[in-house]
């Protein structure tokens, strides 16, 4: 699928193809010793741990020792105290997901001004400069996410429908980004659908923002929201105000798959590949490492999921089987005895 | 005889008899918050010194400047002796400036503080090729969508980046109307919806003026005052920063140098045709469809699309055949450049554009010719080398272009008493010619719905 957004700095995306390691290239890392260190926004989703395990297994083929692993638990004052004890450290290269924009800017700069190589995935706080300040973002095709989660909902939605648009409102490349595109497409392929936005600040207002929406729209059909945790938590909300409103939203979580399996209140979900978007962090942190030059931003393509095919986008995505609800209300195994 | 000092021609209120209070103290006004705003000055002490205006008179301005929340005094400096001084620093965060670049193939939308500092930024695909209404509509929905991001959007100005070069004699303080930049412009008044739909004076500059600038503040002319900016795409063209400013020339077009014939073997074109990205692309699709190339073949074969960064990539991997088309049109960019350099002696040259970003073949091309080619005075300490800041010099250099246009002394001296450019006369003026016009002529000037 191709990729349809521009990256942070207007880049063309370049395809993970573009970082691929040869043998020879492993053997070379292999014997140069090096040693990097990683920073995630948190460790406890499962996104997180499969963009993680992508990364380490990567790296684990070339030979690099993964020196540290830091959970920033959503923090940006932990996440600058983690860099700066890091650049003490010194090694080879960090990977990090940036948890804000301008608060972590500086000490995300000064990582690559410490001779570190840096290679950020997701987000990039505005005003560091790929070649300069790091090496490339890896992230998915967010602007594609968005058209995907808008496609998914359309069919959903009746003539002259009302859709609410849950964002978040904090300065972040990916969110803005699906947020920008999803009310994009419908502006000009559903000119008759009426959007009603609400953006929630922390993932603990979700369920107040959902609220103060459905009360002020009591119309609404349709709910976009743009990742998966906070639509699990509307959807809860939904629920319990007796609500039926056809949702969408990005990343198959395992809460998610369930929802999509029984098309209810999930209709279409936007997924992104944490296990390829974490081997290819990993081949760019190689490929710079050995003196080439790599791509700005390396963008992987969302893969657009329904009920008919969540389950092998599940194995794609997860690498693992579908969750047990998941086949069954699928019919693909027996009631649980 | 006009009967007001507005209606006057040049917009400036008439100047007889005892000036009033406000036209006293507007000069100085502006002296201090531009010391301040590009800090000249920190303290009461330096500003009293760089102004050579009295102890009161500081006093009293930054008085009003702080009143207008223009100034910020509430931090503390370094002692050097006795109590520490209070700083005086501009309050960047007073108002925001929202920013764009139209490009051949995206469009690009930011907000920058009034220090010109980007705070946000969004890019996303768009045809140039589509009715200017229709981009003026996502221009518009895009800034909305930023301004509602913002906490306290206090607009101060709108600046906009433009693929082509902008007429201009020099004297305007800002767009009073839609110049004809590309074909089609004509027929749509851009500025004026703009001004409509936001209430904000408007700045364009060409996409080339723009990078220059972003480049020179924020990218790779930091430190340096004379540099040199070529961007290669579909068309080529080049800024010259000089003594940290843009040479603008006598109408605004400064830097066509893509018009620039130039000879390959029998053959003679511009620069442009005969190394810009349409040519890279056309050659490498020639290249494919011989033979010559296996990877562009294949990619052919795979029924993708052979556009010059496919050529770029292909150069990257190792491709001979497009090694050969982009070092063909590094050597032709650098014969052209090399000409520059000698007659203006840079400090750096920049070469931008996604070819010339990604790409080591055409940059090491153009070296080559460049210092080939050069005095060796010239190229001693000439540094020359690719643009890292990609499209965001030109949301940047935008931000740059409308904080000098808002803050150069013959601008701000007629706005600064109200803190707010819109208090402009002839901003004023502006407008109530776009009404007067929006009521003879209907609702053909409404702006787009969004």
């Amino acid at each position: 699928m191709a990729i349809t957004g521009l990256g942070p700095h207007g880049e063309r995306a370049s395809a993970p193809e573009r970082v691929l390691l040869l043998p020879e290239d492993m053997a070379r890392a292999r014997a140069s010793g090096f040693r990097v260190a990683i920073v995630l926004h948190t460790l406890a989703s499962d996104w997180a741990k499969q963009q993680l395990s992508g990364i380490v297994g990567m790296l684990g083929n070339c030979g690099v020792a993964v020196i540290d692993v830091v959970d920033c638990a959503f923090t940006p004052e932990v996440q600058i105290e983690a860099l700066e004890r890091l650049i003490g450290e010194a090694p080879n290269a960090i990977i990090s997901l940036p948890v804000a924009n301008s608060k972590v800017a500086a000490a995300h700069a000064r990582v690559a001004a410490a001779g570190i190589k840096l290679v950020l995935l997701d987000n990039v706080p505005t005003g560091l400069l790929p070649g300069k300040d790091y090496i490339s973002l890896v992230s998915a095709d967010n602007f594609g996410l968005g058209k995907i989660a808008a496609e998914g909902l359309s069919p959903h939605l009746p003539d002259g429908a009302e859709v609410g648009v849950l964002g978040y409102d904090a300065d972040f490349f990916a969110t803005n980004e699906r947020e920008i595109a999803f009310v994009k497409w419908m502006q000009i392929n559903r000119p008759d659908v009426t959007l009603r936005m609400r953006r929630f600040p922390a993932l603990s207002e979700v369920a107040k923002t959902t609220r103060n929406l459905a009360e002020a729209h009591p119309g609404l059909a349709g709910l976009f929201v743009v990742w998966d945790t906070p639509a699990m938590t509307a959807a809860q909300v939904l629920e319990t105000m007796g609500r039926r409103i056809s949702m969408a939203t990005v990343d198959l979580g395992q809460e998610a798959a369930i929802g999509l399996a029984a098309s209810e209140p999930l209709v279409a979900i936007a997924a992104q590949q944490p296990f390829r978007q974490g081997e290819t962090a990993a081949s760019i942190v190689v490929t710079a490492l050995l003196g080439r030059l790599a791509p700005a931003w390396v963008a992987l393509p969302g893969l657009a999921v329904t009920a008919r095919n969540v389950v092998e986008c599940f194995q794609t995505v997860w690498r693992m089987p579908a969750p047990r609800e998941v086949l069954r209300k699928l019919s693909l195994v027996g009631p649980e005895k | 005889m006009p009967t007001t000092a507005t209606a006057q021609t040049d917009g400036y209120p008439r100047r007889k008899g005892r000036p009033r209070v406000s036209e006293t103290a507007a000069p100085s006004l502006v002296d201090i918050l531009n010391l301040v705003r590009t800090e000249q000055a920190t303290t009461r002490q330096e500003i009293e010194r760089h102004s050579e205006l009295g102890r009161a008179v500081v006093a009293d301005r930054l008085g009003t400047l702080g009143e207008l929340g223009l100034i910020d005094e509430s931090e503390l400096g370094t002692p050097t002796g006795g109590r520490a001084p209070r700083l005086v620093r501009f309050a960047a965060d007073r108002g925001r400036i929202l920013v764009a670049t139209l490009d051949q193939t995206a469009i690009g939308v930011g907000v920058a503080d009034l220090a010109g500092s980007l705070l946000m930024e969004h890019h996303e695909a768009a045809e140039l090729a589509q009715p200017v209404s229709a981009l003026a509509e996502r221009l518009i929905t895009l800034f909305r969508w930023i301004l509602e991001r913002q906490a306290d959007p206090q607009l101060y100005g709108i600046s906009i980046s433009v693929p082509g070069a902008v007429p201009d004699g020099g004297e305007a303080l800002f767009q009073r109307s839609t110049p004809g930049v590309l074909p089609g412009w004509e027929s749509f008044p851009l500025v004026e919806t703009l001004i409509a739909a936001f209430d904000a004076p408007v700045w364009l500059r060409s996409s080339v003026e723009t990078m220059t600038m972003g480049e020179l503040h924020a990218g790779a002319g930091g430190g340096r005052n004379t540099m040199l900016f070529v961007k290669v795409g579909k068309r080529i063209g080049a800024g010259l920063a000089n003594d940290g400013a843009l040479f603008r020339g006598a109408q605004g077009a400064v830097g066509l140098i893509g018009s620039v014939p130039v000879t390959v073997g029998d053959r003679t074109g511009t620069l442009e045709a005969m190394a810009g990205s349409d040519h890279i692309a056309q050659d490498g699709k020639v290249a494919a469809e011989h033979g010559a190339s296996p990877i562009l073949a294949e990619h052919m074969r795979r029924g993708s699309e052979i556009t010059a960064l496919e050529v770029a990539q292909a150069a990257q991997m190792g491709d001979a055949a497009a090694i050969d088309i982009l070092a063909q049109s590094g050597r032709l960019i650098g014969q052209v450049v090399a000409t520059l350099a000698n007659m203006l002696n840079p400090a750096l040259i920049v070469l931008s554009g996604s070819i010339a970003q990604t790409n080591d073949i055409l940059l090491a091309a153009a070296r080559e010719a460049i210092y080939g080619a050069c005095h060796p005075l010239v190229s001693r300490d000439l540094q020359i080398i690719r643009s890292q800041m990609g499209s965001s010099s030109g949301l940047v250099g935008a931000a740059i272009v409308a904080t000098e246009g808002l803050f150069a002394p013959a601008m701000l001296r007629d706005w600064i008493m109200a803190g707010r450019p819109q208090a402009h006369p002839l901003f004023q003026q502006v407008k109530d010619e776009i009404a007067r016009r929006k009521t003879m002529e209907g609702n053909s000037l409404r702006p787009p719905d969004v």
